[in-house]
């Protein structure tokens, strides 16, 4: 009977879902929907090493830019496809993970956050100094102009928002899949025993180093498709906004807040968050200087402090309150009730 | 629980609050009549690194608009006043392309306007063409951004290599004039996408003026010591030494130079650290007859420049810049396209910038002559050099050529006479 209930709800809601484009006909909203799930999507790839396994990675930057660098240089040099360059792309930035993983993952401590912020703060310079690669045109810091070719689904340009809008709502449910198959495979639980605690988790017969790897390896995977869907969005890549700090903490950021180590925890925090930093901009963007940002930071202070695990957790004890004591994700993600 | 409760609850109304608040905000200014009102929306860093920059291009657009509107708004339309909506880029490319997509189909502007950033302007034009909406880019220079085909962007500024074309020709222009004939060229240059780009800009516009480039010596920013590149051309003699650099690579560069007397024809460089106005702070007397290059200057001998600075001075307390001019005047641009449009839908005043053809008015003050080419570039947008002298025993930056614009009673110091003297 509760399964039922359940059931019904989730496809009432993918209902709804695939039905937006019909109800939003104004391509600025449908355009802000497409941001806040981009980042939602960007927000759960994070989690996968960031929140599952957990280990902060504050340089997720570096894989949005390697995915949508190496399509859209594939694409405009050799006119390659989106659809194909968007594996190179990832294999690129799964690659990527590993070099930085590999010699890190070893070590105890903050190594693993140490290296990927330094990667990450070399990429950007690099890219910025690069004008040409063998035959890429990268475009320095002038940045990347994805060459415009119509309406065209071959090379994922549209006019309308709608194709995007699907496509990214498709992405979204793809990662919530895979964190699902993470979260309950035994990687899921290697992943964990090894965030609790590292040496009872090798002593239980563990490789951490593989398990952070193949997490590492996934996350680095689903962020660079990601990339590959801003450079499709935008048209035009600035090493600054793909692959600089604001683009690697913001992930970290919604996931955290949205409750980072829970399925739906970044995808709410992503979503949620996103929808009041443009509902702000969009009344006080032009009006008193950054006003809007700071509006934006009180409420996420706010959350911080009353909600430390983050939003789905408050979500989950509303849920519990109207239907008496059941397990509610973000309830029973393993993080001790404390403090609150 | 119960505790915990009551907290929610807490949150929960403080969110409600904030966000009513915003949305009450938000409400005012929609009663004014709609007929008599052209909306132009405008896109700028209002927060970020470069919100000053943003800031002085606001404040100029609306002493603008003020003067417009003030002055009966535009009169094909009934006397229709000017709105300014402004959006906030935070200086990134995805917000740049957000707000366009807001200001176009939700605030239904005319027309847009910004946005200081080359990387918010890249990707945000193409939404404006992509709704046939006109975009008028008033101060961004990325060459690129009039090379794309595009039917509704109209750029004001100067395109990034133009200002190394008008250096060659200024230096062509001396050698005659001064009888000392030039035939190398040294490029000292700070090693990221701006001194590449402008290399690439000089090594086709050098060469086809008959100047040989000698020496290229790139140099990482924010060096701690210049002294081998300066050796350098020490021994390779170019005759003339041109520079891109940041502020703390120029003024060590002219320390250095004079400390080892290195004694070329000219050294010029290329706005940028030159310009900034700690250059000389930092350089000392060491900076006296070196060139730059800009677009307007305060002292600038054009019509009306002086009396708009003035009065922009008295009303925020500050001179305007270069950036400042171009958006101020931008916008008596944009008025006249929409007085011979006499009308504000997008199409009439994409034909209208288009047919643009103004000389005469306060647009003077930055371009004789303003008008675009088919690739909506502003022709012959205006250049100038200018020279670090000595007026009354104090440092000034005075503009010297193009002749007809330079300071008045200015002279042009030339060949350098070395450091000191």
């Amino acid at each position: 009977m509760k399964f039922d209930k359940k059931l019904l709800l989730l496809i009432g809601l993918v209902v709804i879902l695939l039905l937006v484009p019909m109800m939003v006909t104004r391509p600025y909203f449908l355009h802000v929907i497409i941001m806040c799930l981009l980042w939602a999507y960007l927000a759960s790839s994070w989690n996968i090493i960031g929140g599952f396994a957990g280990q902060l990675s504050l340089g997720h930057g570096i894989y949005t830019a390697t995915g949508a660098y190496v399509t859209m240089m594939l694409f405009n040099t050799f006119g390659i496809s989106p659809w194909l360059g968007l594996f190179v792309g990832g294999a690129a930035a799964v690659l990527i993970s590993v070099l930085i993983g590999f010699p890190t993952f070893g070590l105890r401590g903050a190594y693993y956050a140490l290296a990927t912020v330094a990667i990450s703060e070399g990429i950007v310079v690099i890219i910025n100094s690069t004008h040409e690669l063998g035959p890429f045109s990268v475009g320095g810091a002038e940045g990347l102009i994805v060459k415009m070719v119509g309406d065209s689904a071959a090379a994922l340009q549209f006019s309308s928002k709608i194709p995007y809008y699907y496509l990214i709502l498709f992405m979204l449910f793809l990662v919530i899949a895979v964190s699902y198959w993470i979260k309950t495979s035994k990687l899921g639980y290697c992943l964990i025993a090894l965030k609790e605690d590292e040496d009872a988790a090798a002593a239980m017969g563990i490789n951490v180093r593989n398990n952070k790897l193949i997490a590492a390896m996934i996350s680095a995977f689903m962020t660079a498709l990601g990339g590959v869907f801003y450079a499709v969005l935008i048209r035009y890549l600035e090493p600054n906004a793909i692959a600089g700090g604001s683009m690697s903490t913001q992930m970290v950021f919604l996931s955290i807040v949205g409750g980072s180590g829970t399925i739906l925890g970044p995808v709410i925090g992503g979503i949620l968050l996103s929808l009041i930093s443009e509902v702000i901009r969009f009344y006080l963007g032009g009006q008193l200087m950054g006003l809007h940002l700071f509006i934006y930071g009180v409420i996420v202070l706010l959350v911080i402090m009353y909600q430390p695990r983050g939003i789905v957790a408050l979500l989950g004890q509303i849920v519990q309150r109207f239907s008496g004591p059941k397990t509610v994700e973000g309830g029973v993600s393993g993080v001790k009730d404390s403090g609150a | 629980m119960k505790k915990r409760g009551t907290r929610f609850i807490g949150l929960l109304v403080t969110m409600v609050m904030l966000i009513s608040l915003v949305a009450g905000c938000g409400g005012g200014g929609n009663s004014a009549d709609k007929a008599k009102e052209i909306k132009i929306g405008t896109i700028l860093p209002l927060s970020g690194s470069a919100a000053p920059l943003g800031k002085i291009g606001q404040q100029a657009r609306d002493m603008a608009i003020e003067e417009i509107n003030a002055a009966g708004g535009i009169k094909s339309i009934g006397g229709a006043q000017i709105k300014m909506i402004y959006a906030d880029s935070k200086g990134d490319p995805a917000t740049g392309v957000s707000e366009a997509e807001r200001l176009i189909t939700m605030e239904q502007v005319a027309l847009l306007t910004g946005c200081y950033q080359s990387g918010v302007a890249m990707p945000s034009t193409e939404v404006a063409e992509r709704y046939k909406v006109p975009y008028f880019v008033d101060v961004p220079s990325e060459d690129k951004i009039t090379e794309r085909g595009f039917k509704y962007v109209f750029r004001l500024a100067e395109k990034t290599s133009w200002r190394n074309r008008d250096q060659t020709k200024f230096i062509t222009e001396m050698a005659k004039t001064y009888g000392t004939p030039v035939k190398t060229v040294g490029l000292i240059y700070e090693n990221t996408a701006w001194g590449q780009g402008a290399v690439k800009a000089w090594e086709k516009y050098l060469p086809e003026a008959g100047l040989e480039i000698v020496m290229k010596e790139p140099y990482p920013t924010n060096s701690s010591d210049l002294t081998p590149v300066v050796l350098k051309a020490k021994q390779l003699k170019p005759d003339i030494i041109m520079m891109v650099s940041y502020v703390s690579d120029a003024a060590l560069l002219t320390k250095t130079f004079a400390e080892h007397q290195v004694k070329p024809l000219a050294f010029i460089g290329t706005s940028g650290g030159f310009a900034d106005p700690t250059y000389y702070d930092l350089a000392g007397n060491a900076s006296e007859y070196y060139f730059d290059i800009s677009t307007w200057e305060p002292d600038v001998n054009r019509p009306s420049s002086q009396d708009v600075n003035n009065k922009f001075k008295e009303k925020y307390g500050y001179a305007m810049n270069a950036e400042a001019v171009k958006a101020y005047v931008g916008m008596y641009i944009i008025a006249d396209a929409l007085e011979r449009a006499a009308s504000a839908e997008p199409e009439k005043i994409r034909e209208a910038l288009a047919a643009t053809d103004i000389n005469q008015g306060v647009t003077q003050m930055y371009a004789a002559q303003t008008k675009f080419d088919e690739t909506g570039q502003m022709i012959n947008a205006p250049i100038v050099i200018c020279q670090y002298q000595k007026v009354d025993g104090k440092m000034e930056r005075i503009t010297v050529w193009p002749q007809e614009e330079a300071r008045v009673g200015s002279h042009i110091v030339w060949p350098y006479p070395g450091a000191g003297k």
